[in-house]
C-alpha cells in the first residue's frame, strides 16, 4: 500500500508539475493579448525558402510597419506552396487563419474551393489597371479578382553563345521552333560539339506552356474558366505534338535532364557547367544562372521555341499570387490588402525584378526600368518582357484552371518518361488522359 | 506461475501502464482509429469534405483503372524489402565481425561504420541526387577518367532501383552494426576456443557458433528493418528519385521507386489530397504490419536459438 501512495504522489507530482508549465505559458500568452490589442498582427504565410527571397519580403515587412504603426505584419516562411496552402486551410479550420497566404497559380481553382478566401476584389475599391493584364488575368475568375500577382515567370530558351558560335549558328538569332532546334542541334552535332542538344527539367509546367502557345486549352469548359472542368485534353492534337517533339529530341540524343521528376536544381546544373548548349527554364531564374555561370561562358535568351506550324499565342503566367482569408475584422482585411499592395507597388516590383528575374507585375515598374535603361544593361531580360506583351489574351494563355491540377501535372510527367524510356506515343498519351480525367472526376465528386 | 501475484493491488499495474497507455492512445490508437474511418469516406484535405462511400476507396484499390498502379506498387515494396534486408543483415554481420575479431584495435572502423546512421535522410538524400546526376555528378565526372562509361542513374530502370537499395542498405548498416556488435560481444570466448582445438577454420567456426548465436539479434533485425523499408525509406526515395523513374511495360503504371508509404504520401499529400484514398491504402498497410507482428510473436520463441534453456 505504501508503494502505491508512494506512485500516486509521484504522478500527482507530475501532472501538477506539467498544469504549473502550462498556466505560466497561457499567462504569457495573455500578456501578449494584451499588447496585440494596441497593436494588430496581420499574419502573412509565404513559401520562398531561401534567405534571399523570404529577407527582401521581411525587409519590406519592417518597413510598412514603420509606416503603419497600428499594425504589424509578420511574414513567416511556411515550407513549399503546397505545404503553405495545407497549413493555411489547416489553420482556417482552427480559426487561426493567417490573413495573407502565398498560394502557386496551379493551386488557384483548389485555393478557391476550399472556401477559406475572400476575393481580394471584394475588399474595398482598389485600382488594379496597373497590373499587367495576362498576369492578372490569370487570377480573375468570373470577373473578380481573386488574389494580388506576387511573383510571375514564364519559361524562356537560355543559350550558350560560345557553343552556338563555335557551332556557326548565329547567336544573336537563337531557334524559335522546335523545328529550329533540331536543325541547330544536328548542325552543332556536325561541327564537332558533343554538347549539343536542348535540357529542361521533367515538369509539367513546360507541357502547360506548349499548350497554352498553340492555343489549345488543358482542360473543357473554357480551359475550367466558364464552368469547372470535367475533362482533360491530354491526348489532343496540340498535346501529340508536344509529346512527338520530346520524342524526336530524345531519339537523335539531343534531349538531356538529371532523370529525376521537377528537378529543377539538376537540370539547371547540366546548363551552368556547359554541358549543354540549349536550356529552358523559368525567367525567375535569370539572376541565379548567370551567377552561377560566372564568366565560364557568355549566356544569352530568346522565346519559348513552338512548333512551326504554330501561332505563338504567348506564355501562361507562372508564379504565385496572394490571397486573403475570410472572417478577419473589415480594417484588418483591408490592411492586409495594402500590406500586398505596398509589397507589389511600383518600386518595389522593379527591385524584386532586377533581384530575381521575376517579372515585375506592373506597368509602371516596365515603364520606369525602360526609362532608366536597365533592358540596355540587361538584354538578356527583355525577351522575357517582350514574350510577355506579346501573348495574345485567350482561355488558353489565361491558363487552364482544375483542381486536380497537381495530380495532372503528375500523371503528364510520368507519361512523359514512358516516352522517354521507349515506350509508345499514343497509348501514353491516352493512358495520362484517362487516368487525369479519372482524378478529376473523383474530385468533382466532392461538390 | 501468477505473475499478479507481485502486486498486491489490481490498480498498481494500470498506474505503471497509464504513461505508455496514454501515449499509445493518443499517438497511435486514435489515428490508427481515424484512418479506418477515414477510409470509408471521399474526403479531401483541401476541402474539408467528407461523403460517405463505404468500401469504393478499397474497390478502387484493387479494381478498376486504379488498381495496376496499386499492384505494382505492392510488388516493388516486396522485392525492394527483401533487396534491402537479406544483402543489408549479410554485410552487417560480416563487416560486424571483422571489426571485431580486431579488438580494441577496431574501435576507429567501428565508428565509421556507425557513422552513416547518424547522417539525417534528407541530407544523404540530397547528397546522392546531386552525386548521381548524370552529366554534371561526382560519380559520372569520376567515370569519365576510366572508360567514358555514363550511366543514366536516375531515370534507367534498373540502376534507379538498384540505387535507391544501395542508399537504403548503407543508410541503415549502422543501426544493424551497432546491435551485432553487442551481440557478437557476448559470445563466450570459450566456444571458439573449444572449436580451434578441435581444428575447426573460420569459416567453420562462422557458420556453427557464430551465426547460430547471433538469430536472435538476427530475427529481431529481420522485423526492424522491415519497418524501415516499409516506413522510413520514405525519405530516401522522394529526395533521390520522386517515386521515379517509370519502368518498362508491363511495369509502366507507377514509377519503380514509389513504395507502399510514398504512394500514400502521393495520394493523401500529393496533388488534390485525396485523403480517404490514402487512408484506404494505410489501412491495408496496417493490417499488413498487424500480420507481420503477429507472425513475429507467434514464431519468435520457437525458431531462434537464444541460448540457455
Amino acid at each position: 500500500m505504501k508503494r502505491l501512495v508512494t506512485t500516486l504522489m509521484f504522478c500527482v507530482l507530475t501532472a501538477a508539475a506539467f498544469a504549473s508549465g502550462q498556466s505560466e505559458e497561457t499567462a504569457s500568452a495573455d500578456k501578449q493579448m494584451t499588447a496585440e490589442n494596441e497593436v494588430k498582427e496581420i499574419q502573412f504565410w509565404f513559401a520562398f525558402g531561401d534567405a534571399k527571397r523570404s529577407g527582401w519580403i521581411k525587409d519590406l515587412a519592417a518597413e510598412w510597419n514603420a509606416a503603419n504603426p497600428g499594425y504589424r505584419v509578420v511574414a513567416e516562411a511556411k515550407g513549399s506552396y503546397r505545404e503553405t496552402l495545407q497549413a493555411a486551410v489547416l489553420a482556417s479550420r482552427q480559426g487561426v487563419a493567417p490573413h495573407l497566404v502565398h498560394v502557386f497559380e496551379v493551386g488557384t481553382q483548389l485555393a478557391a474551393d476550399t472556401g477559406i478566401f475572400e476575393p481580394i476584389g471584394n475588399v474595398g475599391k482598389f485600382d488594379t489597371s496597373d497590373y499587367i493584364e495576362p498576369v492578372l488575368n490569370y487570377y480573375t475568375i468570373d470577373g473578380t479578382v481573386n488574389s494580388i500577382p506576387f511573383n510571375s515567370s514564364s519559361p524562356i530558351l537560355y543559350t550558350n553563345k560560345d557553343m552556338m558560335k563555335k557551332a556557326g549558328l548565329d547567336p544573336d538569332n537563337p531557334p524559335e521552333t522546335f523545328e529550329e532546334i533540331l536543325a541547330a542541334c544536328e548542325q552543332a552535332r556536325a561541327a564537332g560539339i558533343d554538347e549539343a542538344g536542348l535540357g529542361f527539367c521533367l515538369h509539367g509546367w513546360y507541357f502547360e506552356q506548349w499548350m497554352a502557345e498553340q492555343g489549345a486549352p488543358i482542360v473543357n469548359n473554357g480551359n475550367g474558366r466558364d464552368g469547372r472542368a470535367t475533362e482533360t485534353m491530354l491526348n489532343s492534337d496540340a498535346a501529340m505534338n508536344i509529346y512527338e517533339f520530346i520524342k524526336e529530341l530524345n531519339d537523335r540524343g539531343f534531349y538531356k535532364y538529371s532523370g529525376k521528376f521537377e528537378d529543377w536544381d539538376g537540370s539547371d546544373a547540366i546548363f551552368q557547367e556547359g554541358k549543354i548548349m540549349f536550356h529552358i527554364t523559368s525567367t525567375a531564374d535569370l539572376g541565379n544562372i548567370s551567377t552561377a555561370i560566372g564568366g565560364r561562358f557568355e549566356m544569352g535568351t530568346g522565346r519559348l521555341p513552338i512548333p512551326a506550324d504554330s501561332r505563338r499565342n504567348g506564355v501562361v503566367i507562372g508564379g504565385a499570387s496572394v490571397w486573403l482569408t475570410k472572417g478577419h475584422p473589415m480594417d484588418e482585411m483591408e490592411a492586409a490588402r495594402d500590406f500586398i499592395l505596398f509589397l507589389t507597388n511600383t518600386e518595389n516590383m522593379m527591385d524584386w525584378h532586377k533581384m530575381t528575374g521575376y517579372y515585375p507585375v506592373r506597368k509602371s515598374s516596365v515603364d520606369e526600368l525602360e526609362k532608366e535603361g536597365w533592358f540596355a544593361d540587361a538584354p538578356e531580360r527583355t525577351i522575357a518582357f517582350t514574350q510577355l506583351l506579346e501573348t495574345i489574351p485567350n482561355q488558353a494563355t489565361a491558363g487552364g484552371v482544375m483542381g486536380t491540377f497537381g495530380d495532372t501535372r503528375t500523371i503528364v510527367e510520368e507519361a512523359i518518361q514512358k516516352i522517354l524510356n521507349g515506350g509508345d506515343v499514343q497509348a501514353a498519351a491516352d493512358e495520362a488522359r484517362k487516368l487525369a480525367d479519372l482524378k478529376l472526376a473523383e474530385y468533382n465528386k466532392n461538390f | 506461475m501468477n505473475t499478479h501475484s507481485q502486486y498486491r493491488s489490481r490498480v498498481l499495474p494500470w498506474v505503471f501502464l497509464s504513461p505508455t497507455l496514454f501515449i499509445l492512445l493518443v499517438f497511435l490508437y486514435y489515428p490508427a482509429w481515424q484512418s479506418i474511418i477515414l477510409s470509408l469516406f471521399r474526403s479531401n484535405l483541401f476541402l474539408g469534405t467528407r461523403q460517405f462511400i463505404g468500401l469504393e476507396n478499397f474497390r478502387n484499390l484493387l479494381t478498376g483503372p486504379l488498381a495496376p498502379a496499386y499492384k505494382q506498387v505492392f510488388l516493388q515494396t516486396l522485392v525492394f524489402s527483401v533487396l534491402v534486408i537479406v544483402p543489408g543483415l549479410l554485410i552487417s554481420l560480416a563487416l560486424a565481425s571483422m571489426t571485431n575479431s580486431l579488438g580494441k584495435h577496431g574501435k576507429i572502423y567501428r565508428i565509421l561504420l556507425i557513422w552513416p546512421y547518424a547522417l539525417s535522410p534528407a541530407v544523404a538524400g540530397t547528397i546522392f541526387s546531386f552525386m548521381f546526376n548524370p552529366d554534371t555528378g561526382a560519380v559520372n565526372t569520376f567515370l569519365k577518367q576510366f572508360g567514358g562509361l555514363q550511366p543514366r542513374w536516375l531515370d534507367n530502370p534498373v540502376l534507379a532501383f538498384v540505387l535507391v537499395v544501395c542508399g537504403c542498405i548503407w543508410k541503415n548498416l549502422g543501426y544493424n552494426i551497432v546491435f551485432y556488435l553487442a551481440s557478437l560481444q557476448n559470445i563466450p570466448k570459450a566456444n571458439y576456443e573449444a572449436a580451434e582445438l578441435d581444428g575447426a577454420g573460420v569459416l567453420r567456426k562462422f557458420f556453427r557458433i557464430t551465426l547460430p548465436l547471433v538469430s536472435p539479434v538476427t530475427y529481431f533485425l529481420i522485423f526492424t528493418n522491415l519497418t524501415y523499408t516499409v516506413f522510413e525509406a520514405f525519405a530516401l526515395v522522394d529526395l533521390m528519385t520522386m517515386g521515379g523513374p517509370m519502368g518498362p511495360p508491363p511495369l509502366d503504371k507507377a514509377g519503380l521507386t514509389t513504395f507502399l508509404i510514398y504512394k500514400v504520401f502521393q495520394d493523401g499529400f500529393g496533388g488534390s489530397s485525396n485523403m480517404g484514398f490514402a487512408a484506404a491504402q494505410s489501412v491495408i498497410l496496417m493490417i499488413m504490419v498487424a500480420a507481420v507482428t503477429f507472425l513475429q510473436f507467434k514464431y519468435g520463441d520457437k525458431k531462434v536459438h537464444y541460448g540457455g534453456e
